[in-house]
């Protein structure tokens, strides 16, 4: 029952015309990201090596399609969020705004039943946009830019890695990705529990993450204590596959983190979903 | 009366040592100008501070004056100076006054120090010291300090091609004081603030590159065409 039900909650997100909005507005964003690489990508990327190269001088091909799909992936994985609880976010309110939630609660299945065929369905939504964002990023960049050597940035210093030491990293990078998606899928979802529209719980979710991310960029000692405990702290986790060595202690510590939050959001999500009342 | 004494110290340097630092830097010119071009496969093992990057298999291309190119598959880093304004530098003497320095022993051998010092109008260089194999002619040692990228220390060591002056090690010395992370691209906001002051008082500020030559291929006539940038 909990499969059929999936089905036909996967079918319901099909239907709806906004599920193609977030398919459409990657595809647009990643073409412009690789036009706009493709057209200034050595001045972008001078921007980064700029202070190393006074004394080193950088050989190789330094713009090339695993560059660009870390770039990508960098600059979409604050806009994704968005995307995604366009359509998770009206999954339980749309059922609420439109009257159906009632006929749906008459159906010979649990109301437990309903909210985990629709997190599924959520998940399997996300993990489709995530393929997506994989498939444009790297194939496309590759078949753009070809392949090469990867330099990477952060905090330390610079990363290079080799082009035989990358597709891996990218790999379980999506997969940390799709975790970190589904993490706000399910906020969406658990915020959808509690409206009678959809466009609360969009906004709350954007609003959040904003939140949660000013929070954690902001360079300042004192939110340092609950820095860890925000799920936004662990959306760029995925990063951390391209350090070296790889830090899979904070990795892990960083899929419980998501993990927990998907487990408590489902968790109240259920709670609300069992006590709702939907016969006024 | 300065230069009086100037005149008197590279007399008395000249007499005391057989030979004036000119006629040592004539002879390692005379070896270096004697190979017009070389092809050469070389392994770089950068070891510097705020960059992580695994040892690399190049091919390295010189052709006289100044032609230089690396071949590579990957990215690779090498430094922005000490390959050939050393060689450009010290070959030109209207550039420069050599003067003799104090002795020096360097992994066994008995070095002479000589003070390049550039002329007026020489270029970036603002001062050159090389510690000499007198011997056998050729450079163990240099320190480069150049205006716009500052002191660049390579260590020499020799192999087969010792006659030839061209080395089968160079040792660079990186100074990375001046490396600075642009903060907007780095943005690692999964680490706290403490986390990333920790990572900024550990800094080294000296680096090295690590260059070992091998299988030189020496004046096989390289075209000129091979050192002209191809665009991506």
């Amino acid at each position: 029952m909990l499969l059929k039900n999936t089905y036909n909650e996967f079918i319901k997100i099909v239907a709806k015309p906004r599920s193609y909005l977030g398919f459409g507005a990657l595809t647009l964003l990643i073409a412009i990201i690789i036009f706009a690489m493709k057209a200034d990508g050595e001045t972008i990327v001078s921007f980064i090596t700029a202070s190393f190269e006074q004394t080193l001088s950088f050989n190789g091909k330094l713009v090339n399609g695993n560059l660009i799909a870390f770039i990508i992936l960098q600059m979409l994985v604050v806009h994704i969020p968005l995307l995604v609880a366009l359509v998770t976010g009206d999954l339980i309110s749309g059922e609420a705004a439109m009257g159906t939630v009632r006929m749906l609660a008459t159906k010979p299945i649990s109301r437990t039943q309903i909210v985990l065929s629709k997190f599924i369905a959520g998940a399997i939504y996300t993990l489709l946009l995530t393929i997506w964002l994989g498939f444009l990023s790297l194939f496309v960049s590759h078949l753009v830019f070809g392949a090469g050597d990867l330099i990477v940035l952060n905090s330390d210093g610079l990363v290079i890695l080799q082009e035989a030491d990358i597709l891996w990293r990218f790999g379980l990078g999506f997969c940390v990705a799709f975790l970190a998606l589904l993490t706000v899928a399910t906020l969406s979802i658990c915020l959808s529990a509690f409206a009678e529209n959809s466009v609360g719980p969009i906004v709350s979710t954007m609003a959040i993450i904003i939140l949660f991310t000013i929070i954690g960029s902001l360079d300042v000692t004192v939110f340092d204590t609950i820095k860890p405990y925000l799920f936004t702290t662990h959306m760029a986790s995925w990063r951390s596959f391209f350090e070296d060595p790889v830090p899979y202690d904070s990795i892990y510590q960083s899929i419980i983190v998501l993990l927990i939050h998907i487990a408590v959001l489902i968790g109240i999500t259920l709670y609300k979903f069992n006590k709702k009342d939907i016969t006024s | 009366m300065k230069k009086f004494f100037l005149l008197a110290f590279l007399c008395f340097s000249a007499i005391s040592f057989g030979q004036t630092a000119n006629a040592v830097i004539d002879k390692i010119n005379a070896k270096l100008t004697a190979v017009k071009d070389y092809t050469v496969n070389a392994n770089i093992n950068a070891n510097i501070p705020m960059i992580k990057i695994m040892p690399s298999n190049v091919k390295i291309y010189f052709k006289q004056k100044d032609k230089f190119k690396i071949e590579s598959k990957g990215i690779v880093i090498v430094p922005k100076q000490g390959f050939t304004e050393l060689n450009n530098f010290i070959s030109n003497k209207s550039k420069y006054t050599a003067v003799f320095g104090e002795n020096a022993v360097i992994r066994n051998v008995q070095t002479r120090l000589i003070n390049v010092i550039p002329n007026e109008g020489a270029g970036d260089i603002v001062l050159a010291k090389i510690w000499v194999d007198v011997a056998k002619s050729v450079i163990m040692k240099s320190q480069i300090t150049t205006l716009s990228n500052g002191t660049v220390n390579v260590d020499y060591t020799y192999g087969d091609q010792i006659s030839r002056g061209l080395p089968s090690i160079m040792k660079f010395e990186i100074d990375v004081k001046k490396f600075k992370i642009p903060k907007s691209v780095a943005s690692d906001i999964n680490k706290s603030s403490a986390d990333k002051k920790k990572t900024s008082v550990n800094q080294k500020t000296k680096g090295t590159i690590t260059i070992t030559l091998s299988n030189y291929k020496i004046n096989t006539g390289l075209s000129d065409a091979l050192f002209v940038k191809k665009k991506n």
